[in-house]
């Protein structure tokens, strides 16, 4: 055992759980890490990001985390657009704490104003030139940062059959797919998304299982990589975090329980495959809420059963939060796959 | 006083490409595949002339080593000859002047009467000749960095066992490593290679071939890019075709190697009928080696 010449190289280290006789999960305390790391690494290497230089990104997820600790370590100003509708007062708090000047944009329509969140990074570029954009959903360095969690893969599993994964910049899971597909040719990939995110065709809505999905297409989602698709529900992912909790003493956001819901279906299906499973981030951040009795009564429609196995759809559409489908999306375009009507508003 | 030593030579490399070590540092790095058959032997004798000399005389590094080894164990000033027999062929990427190197570093050491750890064997042999392969670790598979003579990374053993398939694309072209301009690698290989090298890991841990082949043939694959081989598509086609477990080739040189799956009963087959369609196509130096005990299969 060595110590890491950064804090951070081990804090972006997954700790590999056995979920079964055929399933390794990746849980990460901050995945975001790995990507903010190497994006700040190479801006740094490159010279497009200079000593005490101001960092800006549209995030208050846990990228803009990643981001805040990593700027405040290696002296960096930063600043991190959000929007009401996206961001809770503790977590602005512990952003703040870490000296990021957080900016929240009224969000009227509750689509997270992704467009106004652009026009105001934007204009503060122009306004203060030398200002670095870590621009996640379009960087490559953020999938390219993941060969790392492909390695941990290879070394923990030798042979992998199947990578499951949530997508929200498409980072995390086109990223360790690219390199994991180069080396196992018939790799499966399942792309874990949510009801209402736009990034597999349902038609932009509230995403009630935030952190997960999308409401733009980010230029990191590979779609031409991805063989099925699952959108869960968030009600869905609460139970399978909770079950993670009481049966491995795992402790995870609703993210990771809705991947680990996927990838254990998976590995029951096709018992003689091996699964890699990426869970994202930990529990500690959803304690007042995905883990608090109260908060989830208050929750229309639970208590609900916990679903078992997804549906699967020949109609790409959304469902109830306590619904799980699945497609076979074959690895095609977006544009390839046949898309419902979603009618005319 | 005299000594004699000998090293063995290698069939290029397993994987090559740039490698972090543990500060974050990239180094242009290598896992080289051991051959046993091959060897370089060098007998040097201590004499009183003040002068050193070798024969053939043409093996200019091999005496540079020499010369670094007697400083290092305290003889800057002694004289002696060197004479080195070697059947590794020179500029195929066989690794035959890093055998030299490392064959007269252990010899000088045996004259004096002692022995150097391979770490010590590896920096003197990159003092000599600027880049060394990972020979004075003999087949101790791990990850080495080739300019600097450092480890970056011991895998904890041996390569696993398989059959060799090795080959020439052209007998006549002959390369001096040194003449070959580094590889420039893209932020994506070099991501990869640390994909490639999680393999080796697992490879040499789990004793598993098929990952190596793997890792070999991606590996291959990105070399390719940089250093076209000639043949490489119609290599591949016949290693897809006849199902090996992987290609591997050297990466400053003209060797191709098959690896092939000694557990399979129809090796033997496999190595008849790989090697009639090589030489069809033009290929030279056909043969095949069983690595790290792949015993019971005879030589051609």
């Amino acid at each position: 055992m060595s110590v890491e010449v950064d804090f951070f190289r081990a804090l972006e280290r997954p700790r590999l759980a056995g979920l079964g006789p055929n399933i390794v999960a990746a849980a990460f305390p901050l995945m975001k890490l790995m990507p903010a790391r190497f994006i700040l690494d190479q801006a740094e290497k490159s010279g497009e990001l200079e000593p005490g230089a101001r960092i800006i990104e549209t995030t208050s997820g846990t990228f803009g985390m990643a981001i805040a600790l990593l700027a405040a370590a290696r002296s960096y100003r930063l600043t991190l657009v959000t929007a009401t509708t996206l961001i809770d007062a503790p977590y602005k708090s512990r952003l703040e704490r870490l000296g990021a000047n957080v900016v929240v944009l009224k969000d009227e329509k509750g689509d997270g104003t992704q467009a106004g969140r652009l026009a105001y990074l934007r204009q503060s570029m122009e306004d203060e030139p030398g200002t670095f954009w870590t621009h996640q959903y379009d960087n490559p360095g953020n999938w390219l940062s993941y060969a790392r969690l492909a390695e941990l893969f290879v070394r923990a599993m030798g042979q992998i059959d199947w990578l499951v994964g949530c997508i929200g910049t498409g980072g995390s899971l086109c990223g360790t797919g690219t390199f994991l597909r180069q080396l196992y040719p018939h790799l499966k990939i399942a792309a874990v998304d949510t009801h209402h995110s736009v990034l597999f065709g349902h038609p932009v809505g509230k995403r009630m299982l935030r952190g997960l999905g999308n409401s733009v297409i980010p230029a990191n989602v590979r779609h031409h990589l991805v063989d099925e698709v699952h959108w869960v529900g968030a009600y869905a992912a609460y139970h399978f975090a909770h079950a993670l909790l009481r049966h491995h003493g795992i402790f995870m956001g609703p993210t990771s329980g809705a991947a680990g819901l996927v990838g254990s279906w998976i590995a029951r299906v096709h018992p003689a495959a091996t699964v890699a499973v990426i869970m994202p981030d930990e529990g500690f951040r959803h304690a007042d809420t995905v883990y608090n009795e109260r908060w989830l009564a208050s929750l229309p429609g639970w208590p609900c059963e916990a679903v078992q196995e997804p549906e699967t759809l020949s109609v790409i559409a959304p469902r109830e939060e306590w619904e799980w489908t699945r497609f076979e999306w074959g690895r095609a375009q977006l544009a390839d796959v046949n898309k419902p009507s979603y009618g005319t508003d | 006083m005299s000594g004699e030593a000998h090293a063995i030579g290698h069939h290029g490399e397993l994987i090559q490409g740039v490698f972090e070590d543990d500060e974050g540092y990239l180094h242009r790095g290598l896992v080289t595949l051991p051959l046993h058959n091959l060897r370089s032997t060098v007998h040097f004798v201590l004499d009183d002339s003040k002068n050193l000399t070798v024969e053939p005389p043409d093996r200019a590094k091999a005496l540079r080593s020499a010369h670094l080894a007697l400083a290092q164990l305290g003889h800057p000033a002694a004289g002696g000859h060197l004479s080195v027999r070697s059947d590794i062929p020179i500029g195929h990427g066989y690794g035959s002047s890093t055998a030299d190197v490392v064959a007269s570093i252990r010899a000088v050491a045996a004259a004096l009467g002692t022995r150097l750890p391979p770490s010590s064997i590896s920096r003197l042999a990159v003092a000599a000749e600027t880049a060394a392969d990972a020979t004075g670790f003999e087949t101790e598979a791990l990850l080495f960095a080739q300019r600097e003579g450092e480890v970056l990374e011991h895998f904890g053993g041996s390569l696993p066992p398989f059959i060799l398939l090795g080959f020439k694309a052209d007998g006549s072209s002959i390369i001096n490593t040194l003449d070959l301009p580094p590889a420039r690698y893209d932020l994506e290989e070099i991501q990869q290679f640390r994909v490639l090298r999680g393999m080796l890991a697992r490879a040499v841990q789990h004793q598993d071939p098929h990952l190596l082949g793997r890792a070999a043939t991606l590996s291959a694959c990105i070399s390719q890019r940089h250093f076209p081989k000639p043949g490489f598509d119609l290599v591949t086609d016949i290693a897809d075709r006849h199902e090996a477990l992987g290609l591997q080739v050297a990466h400053s040189g003209t060797l191709y190697g098959l690896l092939l799956d000694a557990q399979s009963s129809s090796v033997a087959q496999s190595v008849r009928a790989i090697s009639t369609e090589l030489e069809n196509a033009g290929f030279q130096d056909i043969g095949a080696f069983p690595i790290n005990g792949a015993g019971g299969f005879h030589v051609r």
